[in-house]
């Protein structure tokens, strides 16, 4: 004969998996929106910037001495000059009437023949993107004229184009030069699974404990021939799975959005390929994290009295548990054997070091260890909270009657 | 047969159950009244172990509710208006799992859904699922859920209190047959009238103690009024 909480189990898993709302949330949302989402994102910021590529712009051009120096160069594409006043240029500039105008001094030909330097002014605007697409177009046609300009100067003297700069810093990044996957998937997957995993894990556990007191399901449990622990056990086993499950579809779905590769527009591509490995080391951190998330949202949850009430306290414990997420892009925050010591923020860090191929298997181990070690205090308190008459019918007494009623409850027992 | 000795609950500072103690032979319904705070279903709840008790014994089948409290809910068919079913499990899978929950074999547990769907008539709605069942018929399931174990005490907490007279009668129908078939049974109600036709005895409780007891007649006598509920306003302190 089965245990009970084994029946129980199974009874949850049933009715967690006929609930189309955990079915959304668990596998639509990240099988459809999340790819969808950023397939989306793409394609309109690459169209944005294709867009902009074809957009004619006004470039006003100040005074004879400018409209020589640009006349050295052809147009940019769907560009006009168009000569202009320097005080009327700047009105029609904030008028967004014009993209951008350029400015060179009077002298301009006679000082790049004098072998001295001239400064063009280019003025524009980061307030519309005409007028920094219009910038865009304007420096190549500036610098090949000073590329020219240089050319002579080095010629008339015999000079190598070297001579003007002899150290040039050449930054190459080895892994990213052309594919900006891993540093997206990145920054992406660490926010993206966690975040998934806390609401994998907050929903079902409001739902089967202050959900059930409302419905009148906990009662109905609690007079069975099943003790608390074996409620709490299949409730903590359920929610543990939900938040697996979201967890995983998240990550089968960001990776197969990240291998099928997303274009930004220009020669931003991205592309990333999970290997087994990286799979297994966020799995060895997913799943000892959704039993600790199970445990804290199924203690928190089990004070509500009524849905609407667990969700109202999910809120915050959603922004705390999220808070470490956020923390692992900031700068300078890597997983070391320290950090690989602090819940979720070493789950979130072990992420960000697997897509980098950073992980070391010391840290992988902390991390493990850290993070269950934290869910077996979780489980602990959960355990306590479903002894509580608190969890039963959500007193009055709050969290001190929760986590001091062994006590009472003892004190109780020794006078009966 | 259930025996309370002597209870004492309290919430904070408020005694709701003070010294209460009572008997509940087999074959015998013993209706549980009193106004709304009186500490009945504080009370129920200390003898199906949902609550601890400062003080006191509560005994189902002579087994200690809070010193062995499965075993004694393995005797113990428990029903209040507010004990909810699952929406997105059939009757016939709510069955299922309190049965085993109960440890009852797969052979015994198929027979007694059988029995309990010819009795309270839950075939055509059997295999459907629980949130698409009328008030009625999920009342039903859920008689069939509190005894699908056949326990000995039925402890019924206002388990009309939110039905029409319809399915009312399937309750006032279980404890008849639950009497007929030598069932201890605990009834608490706020209809008078229920209460007069079933009981065997009626304990009147009021501010966590028993007031008053005896049959409906012996009520009657000791409050001096001819109707049960101007005794029932009688024993609450209000003037009838």
């Amino acid at each position: 004969m089965k245990p009970a909480w084994r029946i129980l189990l199974g009874k949850e898993l049933l009715d967690v998996a006929r609930d189309r709302r955990t079915l959304v949330l668990t596998v639509l949302l990240p099988v459809l929106l999340y790819p969808g989402i950023l397939l989306l994102m793409g394609a309109i910021v690459a169209a944005g910037t294709q867009r902009l590529k074809n957009e004619p712009l006004v470039v006003a051009v100040v005074g004879q001495a400018t409209a020589e120096l640009l006349a050295r160069k052809p147009v940019p594409e769907k560009t006009t000059f168009q000569a202009q006043a320097r005080a009327e240029a700047e009105r029609l500039l904030r008028d967004q009437q014009i993209a951008a105008l350029v400015e060179a001094p009077q002298n301009a030909a006679a000082e790049l023949e004098a072998g001295r330097q001239v400064v063009v002014t280019i003025l524009y605007t980061k307030r519309f993107d005409r007028s920094v697409e219009a910038l865009d177009r304007l420096r190549p046609v500036l610098e090949s004229i000073n590329t020219d300009a240089l050319e002579l100067r080095l010629e008339a003297r015999q000079l190598e184009p070297g001579f003007v700069q002899p150290v040039k810093a050449d930054a190459v990044d080895l892994e990213f030069q052309k594919d900006l996957g891993p540093l997206i998937a990145s920054r992406l997957l660490p926010i993206v699974l966690l975040m998934m995993l806390i609401l994998g894990a907050l929903y079902p556990a409001v739902d089967l404990t202050a959900g059930e007191k409302e419905r009148g399901t906990l009662e109905t449990l609690l007079v069975s021939g099943a003790r608390p622990v074996d409620v709490m056990a299949a409730k903590y086993l359920t929610v543990s799975a939900v938040a697996v499950v979201t967890a995983l579809a998240n990550l089968a779905a960001m990776a197969a959005t990240f291998g099928f590769g997303l274009s930004f527009g220009g020669k931003a591509t991205t592309t990333f390929q999970l290997s087994g490995g990286q799979m297994l080391t966020m799995l060895a951190c997913l799943v000892p994290a959704a039993l600790l998330l199970a445990g804290v949202s199924l203690t928190v949850a089990s004070t509500a009295r009524t849905f609407k009430e667990g969700q109202s306290l999910m809120s915050p414990l959603m922004l705390v548990c999220l808070a470490p997420a956020l923390l692992s892009q900031m700068p300078g925050v890597e997983l070391n054997n320290l950090t690989a010591l602090i819940p979720l923020l070493n789950v979130a860090l072990l992420i960000k070091a697997s897509v980098l191929g950073n992980a070391t298997l010391t840290q992988v181990v902390l991390t493990m260890g850290s993070v269950l070690l934290f869910a077996l205090i979780a489980l602990k308190v959960a355990a306590k909270a479903f002894n509580s008459e608190v969890f039963r019918f959500g007193g009055t007494e709050g969290w001190r009657a929760l986590f001091g009623e062994s006590k009472s409850a003892a004190r109780q027992s020794k006078h009966r | 047969m259930i025996e309370v000795e002597n209870i004492v609950r309290d919430f904070g500072a408020f005694r709701a159950v003070d010294g209460v103690s009572f008997t509940v032979e087999p074959g015998e319904v013993v209706g549980l009244l009193g106004p709304n705070g009186a500490g009945k279903t504080t009370t129920l709840r200390v003898l199906a172990g949902l609550l601890r008790p400062a003080s006191g014994v509560t005994r189902i089948g002579g087994v200690d509710v809070q010193v062995e409290p499965l075993q004694a809910r393995r005797q113990l068919g428990f029903l209040t208006a507010s004990t909810g079913l699952y929406d997105r499990l059939t009757g016939r899978e709510m069955l299922q799992t309190f049965g085993r929950l109960q440890r009852l074999d797969e052979q015994t547990l198929s027979s007694r859904i059988a029995a309990l769907s010819e009795e309270l008539e839950l075939n055509a709605f059997l295999d459907k699922r629980c949130g698409s069942l009328s008030s009625g018929q999920k009342q039903r399931v859920n008689i069939a859920r509190a005894v699908v174990h056949d326990p000995s005490a039925y402890v019924l907490d206002e388990p009309t209190a939110t039905l029409d007279p319809l399915a009312s009668r399937d309750i006032l129908e279980l404890v008849q047959r639950a009497k007929a078939r030598h069932k201890a049974v605990l009834f608490s109600t706020h209809r008078m009238e229920e209460a007069e036709y079933l009981c065997d005895r009626l304990l009147f409780m009021r501010g966590g103690q028993i007031v008053a007891r005896g049959t409906s007649t012996e009520l009657l006598t000791l409050s001096g009024k001819q109707k049960l509920t101007d005794a029932f306003l009688h024993f609450a302190g209000a003037t009838a």
